[in-house]
C-alpha cells in the first residue's frame, strides 16, 4: 500500500493546484458564460449547472454564425490562420528537412539557430517588425524599392504603402515569423527520428529520390506535420496582439481580438465568455486530437 | 550449508489483463541450491523472478520463504536480492556507495559496513575499484558491482534475472564460472533466470524449462537433456530428432513403434503412451552405417546435406519413409566421409530412443526461434 | 548532358565547364544547395530583425527605424528616458524578474513531484490525472487567461488580481512543461534502479529521496530555466492579470508602447530581458553538462531531449 500512497502523495499538491487554477478556472469561462451579470454589468457566475442561463451563449451563437456581426471575423480568422498554415508548411517543412537530413557538420549551429527564436519573447519579435516596418523603416524601404509593395496591392492583399497601416498580408506574415519556429521544431523532431536507412531502402528498391521522398519520407512525417499544424493553430486562433501590434485596424482583426475586447474592454465579459467557450469548443478538436498523438509517442517512448 | 533460503511456490498466478504470464506455477527451492528458470522470452520466467522479489504482486497462490508467505511483502522489506540484467547500478554513485547502499538499512555500523564492502568487493575481485563511478566501469565490472551490492547484504536467496545477457560471449564463459564459486563459497540459494540453454546447464543444480507461464518440466540438467518429458523440453535443450510415429505396447516397459514398413524398437515408454507419438534421439547417438548394414532399428536413407561445424559434421539424411534425420558425426579422423546423394544406413539403437507425446505438428517446431533474445 | 545539346549549344560555349556544373547540380551525393539556400534565408529572416531591433537600443539619437550611432543612452544615461532612469521600464522589469522567480520556485517542486506520482501511480484516478496535466500544454493561452481572469474576479476575489494572481498563473501553464521534461528524464532512467534501490531495503520515500531526485537534477534545473524563460516572455497571462501599472511586464510595457512611437530606451529593455534570458540559458546549459558528466552521452542528450519535448510539447506560450 505504502508504494502506491507515496506517489499519490507526491502528485497530490501539483493536482490540487491544477484542480484550483485550471479546471476551476475553465469552469469559470462556463460559469460567466452562462451566468447573468449585475446592474453595473459586473458578471455574476452561475455555478450550479441547473441555474444556467443560455442567453449569452444564444447571443454568442448568432453573432458568430453567417449574417451575425462577428461572422465577418470568424471568417477572416479562418482565412488569415489557414493561409498562415500553408505558408508555415511551404516554409517549415523544406528547413526541417534540411536541419534533420542535409545539415551535417552545421547541423548544431543550424538547430542552435532554429531554437533561438523560442527563447526571445514573442513580443519582443513582433515589435522588432513594428521597427522595420514604419514608414521609414529599413524594412519599408527595402519592400518598397522591389517594387513588393505594389505587387500586394494589385493581389489585392495590401491598400497604399504603409505596411502597419491594416493590412492583411502585414498580419498573416507576421502570424506566420510569430508561430513558425514552433512548426519547425517538432517537424524536426519527427524527421530527425526517421530512419535512414528507408530512405536507402527506398532507393535501392528503384525510386527516384522525388519518389523516394513522396512515397516514403512524405507519409512518415505525417504526424509530424499535424502536430506542427495543430500546435500553431491552437495559438493563432486565440491571438489577439499580433493584429494588435503589426496592424491595429478593425478591418483585420481577429475572433481574438473580439474576445479580448469584450472581456477586458468592461461591460460584456459574459459576452466575452460565452464567445471564449464557443471558440474552446471548436478548437478542442484540434487539442484532443493533439493529445491523443501526444500519448501515443509517450507510450512508445516508455516501451522503447 | 545454510539451511535458510528455502522458497516455496503455491499456485503462483500473474495476469496483466487478458494474458496470464504466470500461470499456476507450484515449485520448491531448498537451501543452498542453484536453481535455473530457463525458456524463451515471454515463458513468464521474469515475471516469476519478479514476483519472488516482490517487484509485482500476485494474483494468486504463495510465495514462502523459509516458510513465511512474502507475497504482500513490500520488496524493501523482503530478505532477497535481485541481480539485475541491466545492472541497474545507481550512476550517480561511485561503486563503493553502490555495494554499501543496502547496508544502511541493515542497522550496521559504520566500521562494519566498511568491512563488509570490502568483503564483498574481494568476493567478486573489485578490490581497488571503489571510488569509480559505474559509467567508468567496463560490462563485466559493472556485472561484478551489481553482484556485490545484492551479495553484502547476505541474502539467503539471490536472484539473478540474465545477468550475463549483456556481456559477449567470452565474458560470459567466466563469469559462469565465476558465479558457481561464489555461490559455492557461500552456500545461498540461487534462482537463475536466463535464456541461454549453455548457461542453465554448466551452472544448475537443477533447471526448470518454462513455456506459457508454466514448467514443463523441472529436474537435474542431466535428467533434462537425457529424460525429456516433452518435445519443447527436448528442442529447447540441445537438438534433438523427432520422428512422429505409432506406439505399440510391447508387454515390458519398452514399445514397438511404427514408421512407415519400418518398426523400431524402443528401450523405454511411458506408460500412457499409445498410437500417435514422437520418436526422439539426440544427434549424437545416431549411428550412421554403411548402405545395406542391417539389423534391429536400422533403415535405409539418403545424405541429403552434409554441414561441416569444424569438431564435427551435421549428417542430414533422408530417410525412405521421408523423415529427416540429423546425424553428429564426430571429426574424430577416423570417421567416414559423406557427401550429398551418399546412400547410407541409419541405426537408432533402442536404448537412446524417447518416446515422447505429441503428432508431427510439433516436429515442425524450430529451436532456433525459441532462444531469440527476450525484448 | 548529351551530345546533341553540346552540339546545339555550339563548340565555343565552354563545353567542359558548363557539364560538370550540371553534373554536380544533378549529384545525388550532392549537397541539396535548394534547400539549403531556404534554411539560411528563413533562419536570416527570423533573426535580423532581432539583431537590428538590438541595435537600435544602442542608437544615440531617438530613431528606433535606423541606426544613429553608438551609446549607451537608452541603456542609463538618459536621465529621464533610459530604462535606469524611467520608472515605468524599470518597473516593469522588476515585475517580470519577481514574477519569473517566484514561479520557477514554486512551480518547479510541484512539477517534479506530480511527474514522480503520475510516472508510477497506476489504477483509479491516474487517467484523469494524466490528462489535467498534459491539457494545460494545449489550451490556447486566450482561453487559459480568460478563465484566470474570470475566476479572480468572481470566485477567488479575495485574492483578486495583481502580483499574486500572476504568479499564480505562470505557476499554473509551466507546470506542465516541468511535468513532461521530468518524466522525460524518468523515462530515460528507467525503473530498474528504483526496484534496485527498493530490492536492496531502501523504503520508498528513500527511494525518492537517495536515487530519484539525484538523478533528476538535470531535469530540475532545465526545468527551472524553461519555467523561468516562459514566465518571462508571457504576455497574455500577465495583461490578464494584471491590476495597474505596477504589475505592468516587460512584454507589456512593449506591447503598450510598441505603436505609440517611443524612444530606443523600450528595445534598451528588450535587450536586457534577451541578454538575462540567454544568460539565463547558457548557465542551466552548463550546470546541466557538469551534472550529467560521469554519465555518458546517453543521458546528456536524453536530457536535451526532455527539454526539447517540453518545447515540442507545449508549444507557443
Amino acid at each position: 500500500m505504502t508504494r502506491s500512497l507515496i506517489w499519490r502523495v507526491l502528485a497530490a499538491p501539483a493536482l490540487v493546484w491544477l484542480a484550483l487554477f485550471f479546471l476551476v478556472a475553465t469552469y469559470a469561462i462556463v460559469s460567466v458564460g452562462m451566468g447573468n451579470v449585475t446592474t453595473l454589468f459586473e458578471p455574476v457566475p452561475h455555478w450550479n449547472p441547473l441555474d444556467w442561463n443560455v442567453g449569452y451563449l444564444k447571443q454568442a451563437l448568432s453573432d458568430v454564425a453567417p449574417g451575425g456581426q462577428t461572422w465577418p471575423v470568424v471568417v477572416r480568422t479562418i482565412a488569415y490562420v489557414f493561409v498562415a498554415m500553408a505558408l508555415s508548411l511551404v516554409i517549415g517543412y523544406p528547413v526541417a528537412y534540411y536541419a534533420a537530413r542535409y545539415a551535417g557538420r552545421s547541423r548544431g549551429i543550424v538547430l542552435l539557430l532554429l531554437v533561438l527564436p523560442f527563447w526571445i519573447s514573442y513580443i519582443m519579435r513582433m515589435f522588432a517588425w513594428t521597427n522595420l516596418l514604419a514608414p521609414d523603416g529599413y524594412a519599408s524601404k527595402v519592400l518598397d524599392a522591389l517594387g513588393i509593395d505594389t505587387l500586394m496591392n494589385k493581389l489585392g492583399v495590401m491598400d497604399g504603402s504603409d505596411w502597419l497601416g491594416g493590412q492583411p498580408v502585414t498580419v498573416v506574415l507576421a502570424l506566420v515569423y510569430g508561430y513558425l519556429p514552433f512548426f519547425i521544431l517538432p517537424l524536426y523532431a519527427s524527421l530527425d527520428r526517421l530512419d535512414h536507412r528507408l530512405i536507402e531502402a527506398s532507393r535501392d528498391l528503384g525510386a527516384s529520390p522525388m519518389q523516394s521522398f513522396w512515397r516514403v519520407v512524405l507519409p512518415l512525417s505525417k504526424s509530424g506535420i499535424l502536430a506542427g499544424l495543430v500546435l500553431i493553430a491552437l495559438p493563432m486562433f486565440g491571438d489577439y496582439f499580433t493584429q494588435d501590434l503589426m496592424s491595429g485596424s478593425p478591418d483585420t482583426s481577429m475572433i481574438g481580438n473580439t474576445i479580448n475586447g469584450y472581456v477586458q474592454g468592461g461591460s460584456e465579459k459574459s459576452l466575452g465568455a460565452a464567445l471564449t467557450l464557443l471558440l474552446s469548443i471548436f478548437l478542442l478538436v484540434f487539442m484532443l486530437g493533439y493529445l491523443r498523438s501526444m500519448r501515443a509517442e509517450q507510450r512508445e517512448a516508455a516501451a522503447a | 550449508m545454510s539451511t535458510k533460503g528455502d522458497i516455496l511456490l503455491r499456485s503462483l498466478v500473474k495476469r496483466y489483463g487478458e494474458v496470464v504470464a504466470v500461470d499456476g506455477i507450484d515449485l520448491e527451492v531448498p537451501p543452498g541450491e542453484f536453481f535455473t528458470m530457463l525458456g524463451p522470452s515471454g515463458c513468464g520466467k521474469t515475471t516469476t523472478l519478479r514476483l519472488i522479489a516482490g517487484f509485482e504482486r500476485p494474483d494468486e497462490g504463495e510465495i514462502l520463504l523459509d516458510g513465511v508467505d512474502m507475497s504482500r511483502t513490500p520488496p524493501h522489506k523482503r530478505n532477497v536480492n535481485t541481480v539485475f540484467q541491466s545492472y541497474a547500478l545507481f550512476p550517480h554513485k561511485t561503486v563503493e556507495d553502490n555495494v554499501g547502499f543496502g547496508l544502511r538499512y541493515k542497522k550496521v555500523s559504520k566500521a562494519e559496513a566498511a568491512r563488509r564492502v570490502g568483503e564483498a568487493m574481494e568476493l567478486v575481485r573489485l578490490s581497488g575499484l571503489g571510488h569509480r563511478k559505474p559509467g567508468q566501469l567496463s560490462g563485466g565490472q559493472q556485472q561484478r558491482v551489481a553482484l556485490a551490492r545484492a551479495l553484502v547484504l547476505e541474502p539467503p536467496v539471490l536472484l539473478l534475472d540474465e545477468p550475463l545477457g549483456a556481456l559477449d560471449a567470452r565474458l560470459r564463459v567466466d563469469l559462469q564460472v565465476e558465479l558457481k564459486r561464489i555461490q559455492e563459497t557461500l552456500g545461498i540459494t540461487f534462482i537463475y533466470v536466463t535464456h541461454d540453454q549453455d548457461e542453465a546447464l554448466t551452472m544448475s543444480d537443477r533447471v526448470a524449462v518454462m513455456r506459457d507461464g508454466h514448467i514443463e518440466q523441472c529436474g537435474p540438467p542431466q535428467e533434462l537433456y537425457e529424460e525429456p518429458r516433452t518435445a519443447f523440453v527436448a528442442n529447447f535443450l540441445g537438438a534433438s530428432n523427432l520422428v512422429p510415429v505409432s506406439v505399440a505396447r510391447n508387454g515390458g516397459p519398452g514399445a514397438n513403434l511404427t514408421l512407415g514398413a519400418f518398426t523400431l524398437q524402443a528401450d523405454e515408454c511411458p506408460d500412457e503412451l499409445q498410437g500417435e507419438a514422437l520418436a526422439m534421439i539426440r544427434p549424437e547417438r545416431v549411428r550412421l552405417e554403411a548402405h545395406g548394414a542391417t539389423g534391429e532399428n536400422r533403415m535405409p536413407g539418403m545424405v541429403e546435406e552434409v554441414v561441416y561445424l569444424g569438431f564435427h559434421q551435421d549428417v542430414r539424411v533422408r530417410l525412405a519413409t521421408g523423415a529427416l534425420v540429423r546425424a553428429d558425426v564426430p571429426n574424430d579422423g577416423d570417421a567416414v566421409e559423406y557427401a550429398q546423394g551418399d546412400a547410407v544406413s541409419v541405426h537408432l539403437p533402442p536404448r537412446y530412443l524417447r518416446v515422447l507425446a505429441g503428432d508431427a505438428s510439433a516436429t515442425d517446431s524450430d529451436p532456433t526461434a525459441a532462444e531469440a533474445e527476450p525484448a | 548532358m548529351s551530345d546533341t545539346t553540346l552540339l546545339e549549344r555550339g563548340i565555343g560555349a565552354a563545353p567542359d565547364r558548363r557539364p560538370r556544373r550540371r553534373f554536380q547540380l544533378r549529384d545525388p551525393w550532392g549537397h541539396p544547395r535548394g534547400l539549403a539556400l531556404v534554411t539560411w534565408i528563413y533562419i536570416l529572416w527570423s533573426l535580423v530583425p532581432v539583431l537590428l531591433a538590438i541595435r537600435f537600443a544602442f542608437n544615440q539619437g531617438r530613431s528606433r527605424s535606423a541606426a544613429q550611432g553608438w551609446s549607451l543612452r537608452w541603456f542609463t544615461q538618459d536621465p529621464n528616458l533610459s530604462v535606469l532612469h524611467d520608472p515605468t521600464l524599470s518597473s516593469a522589469l522588476q515585475q517580470s524578474l519577481t514574477l519569473a522567480f517566484f514561479a520557477m520556485l514554486i512551480a518547479t517542486p510541484l512539477g517534479v513531484g506530480l511527474a514522480l506520482g503520475l510516472q508510477r501511480w497506476r489504477g483509479p484516478g491516474s487517467g484523469t490525472a494524466n490528462v489535467t496535466t498534459l491539457l494545460p500544454l494545449v489550451t490556447p493561452e486566450l482561453v487559459f487567461a480568460v478563465g484566470l481572469f474570470l475566476l479572480f474576479t468572481t470566485a477567488f476575489k479575495t485574492i483578486g488580481l495583481g502580483t499574486t494572481a500572476q504568479i499564480i498563473g505562470h505557476v499554473t501553464f509551466s507546470l506542465s512543461f516541468v511535468v513532461v521534461i521530468v518524466r522525460g528524464r524518468l523515462a530515460t532512467i528507467g525503473s530498474d534502479v528504483e526496484e534496485a534501490a527498493a530490492d536492496l531495503g531502501a523504503p520508498p520515500w528513500d527511494v525518492v529521496r537517495r536515487v530519484l531526485v539525484p538523478l533528476l537534477l538535470p531535469a530540475i534545473a532545465a526545468s527551472l530555466l524553461i519555467v523561468f524563460a516562459l514566465s518571462i516572455d508571457d504576455f497574455v497571462v500577465s495583461q490578464y492579470l494584471a491590476s495597474g501599472a505596477d504589475t505592468t511586464t516587460v512584454p507589456m510595457r512593449i506591447y503598450a508602447q510598441a505603436r505609440a512611437a517611443p524612444t530606443p530606451a523600450l528595445n534598451a529593455l528588450a535587450t536586457i530581458m534577451l541578454t538575462i534570458t540567454l544568460l539565463a540559458l547558457g548557465l542551466a546549459y552548463l550546470v546541466f553538462k557538469f551534472m550529467t558528466r560521469g554519465e555518458g552521452g546517453g543521458s546528456a542528450i536524453g536530457g536535451l531531449a526532455g527539454i526539447e519535448a517540453g518545447i515540442d510539447a507545449g508549444g507557443s506560450r
